[in-house]
């Protein structure tokens, strides 16, 4: 890595073509050979070659995370994906897109001011975009919500009670490991955990059990694990999994003993 | 089929997809009305009932979601788990584990890079555990359990995932 000064008011990321102010402004945010951190200020620079420049998955993430490790301000570029401008956007660094010309010339552009608007323009909206990703995210939860609701529904009305005491036999060992194991297989929103967890628990079913099942069911993911494998490796994957599933059921101990005997009388 | 065209089709797919477990249920709702009638509307006054319950906790769930996509950026916080600052370190990853959104694959990008540029295993699992404690979801879950249980497994839970971290930090020591 090349340097040019410390000291840096306003970041300015640029994707080059290569490792000087007078390289062209790349096409490709996450692909592009070099990025360019420049002050805007004094024009002092530091380049790095971009991590995501041989195209593989994941290269626009890799350029997101450098961003925003770096406190970039703004980003100005060719073109970058929607995705990539969201995760910008969302850590307060501004996007200007459509830039050709030179580095240098497009940081002198920056500063004249022609994306002042859009950055003001972001600020004013700011409450409306935050209803809107809300929303999405809220109805993207809702069909699994309403059909776990549905599913206990059944389960309340056609499963008898003995049916669970074969997997939660009453016992605090047992419950806790059973409700930890169940969990762990599972995956998705933590909501429709909760929703589960009070639907056992009105079929009677003990409240070690159904913290290790909640526990369990973010902390542990078996299903996840090959991702988790190919980003983190597989000796920090299976550490963590097999301890969160110990932790699970930890948690679930402590939290349903301690206050029973803090408070007097448990839950 | 292109990648793109591909990627473009799994994209309109997936909109159905969210769809197809909840239509299952229903379609076996329909079959049972029709075999065991009495049975099937006890199970659909039962389902309503949960949904009563959970009406208001969703709407506030709505509201805090709001207000943290409006406040909080997790993003900027993980950058912190690069820091070597023990107690600070561990503190911030927690933080970050607990406002963090969205699915977990979409952070393992973020956090592989971060661990690039130094970020240790500890503050890795501490975040991907503390992401168990999720303020935008405790209405509903106080709906169920009431607030001392929530506060006792919140509590214990930053605890654990702190425990975990640094368990998994000398397990993976090089």
């Amino acid at each position: 890595m090349r340097k040019g000064r410390t000291e840096e008011p306003l970041k300015i990321l640029v994707p080059a073509e290569g490792p000087e102010l007078s390289a062209g402004v790349s096409d490709r945010f996450g692909t592009s050979p070099w990025l360019l951190t420049i002050d805007a200020e004094t024009m002092s620079f530091e380049t790095r070659r971009n991590p995501g420049a041989s195209g593989q998955k994941g290269a626009g993430m890799q350029a997101v995370a450098f961003a925003i490790g770096e406190n970039i301000a703004a980003v100005l570029t060719g073109y970058c994906s929607p995705i990539v401008e969201k995760y910008l956007t969302e850590n307060g660094i501004a996007v200007v897109k459509g830039i050709g010309g030179t580095a240098a010339d497009a940081v002198s552009q920056f500063k004249k001011g022609p994306p002042e608007p859009q950055l003001l323009e972001s600020r004013k909206t700011a409450l409306l975009k935050a209803f809107t990703r809300a929303f999405r995210q809220f109805s993207r939860m809702l069909p699994m919500i309403g059909g776990i609701i549905l599913i206990i529904g059944l389960f309340n009305a056609f499963v008898p009670k003995k049916f669970l005491r074969a997997f939660f036999p009453g016992g605090m060992g047992w419950d806790t490991l059973s409700g930890a194991l169940a969990g762990s297989f599972f995956a998705g929103n933590p909501i429709n955990s909760y929703i589960i967890g009070g639907g056992l628990l009105a079929q009677g079913v003990s409240l070690f059990g159904v913290t290790a099942f909640m526990v369990a069911w973010v902390s542990v993911g078996w299903v996840q694990l090959p991702a988790e494998i190919g980003a983190l490796g597989s000796r920090f994957a299976i550490a963590r999994n097999v301890l969160s599933l110990i932790m699970a059921m930890g948690v679930a101990l402590l939290t349903v003993i301690v206050p029973g005997v803090l408070l007097g009388g448990g839950f | 089929m292109s990648p793109q065209q591909q990627k473009a089709k799994s994209r309109a797919a997936s909109p159905l997809r969210a769809w197809l477990f909840p239509g299952v249920v229903l379609i076996a709702y329909a079959v049972l009305l029709t075999v065991l009638p009495g049975k099937t509307v006890t199970a659909l006054k039962s389902s309503g009932n949960i949904l009563a319950r959970m009406a208001l906790p969703l709407g506030l769930v709505f509201i805090v979601m709001v207000l943290m996509d409006l406040f909080l950026q997790p993003g900027k916080i993980t950058k912190f788990l690069g820091e070597k600052a023990g107690i600070k370190g561990l503190l911030l990853s927690a933080a970050a584990g607990i406002i963090s959104i969205g699915p977990i694959y979409a952070w393992y990008p973020l956090l592989k890079d971060l661990r690039e540029k130094g970020a240790s295993n500890s503050l890795m699992a501490v975040f991907l555990c503390n992401r168990s404690v999720k303020p935008f979801l405790l209405p509903v879950m106080v709906s169920y359990f009431g607030w001392i249980y929530v506060l006792f497994l919140t509590f214990f839970t930053i605890l654990g995932a702190i425990a975990v971290g640094i368990s998994v930090g000398t397990l993976t020591k090089e």
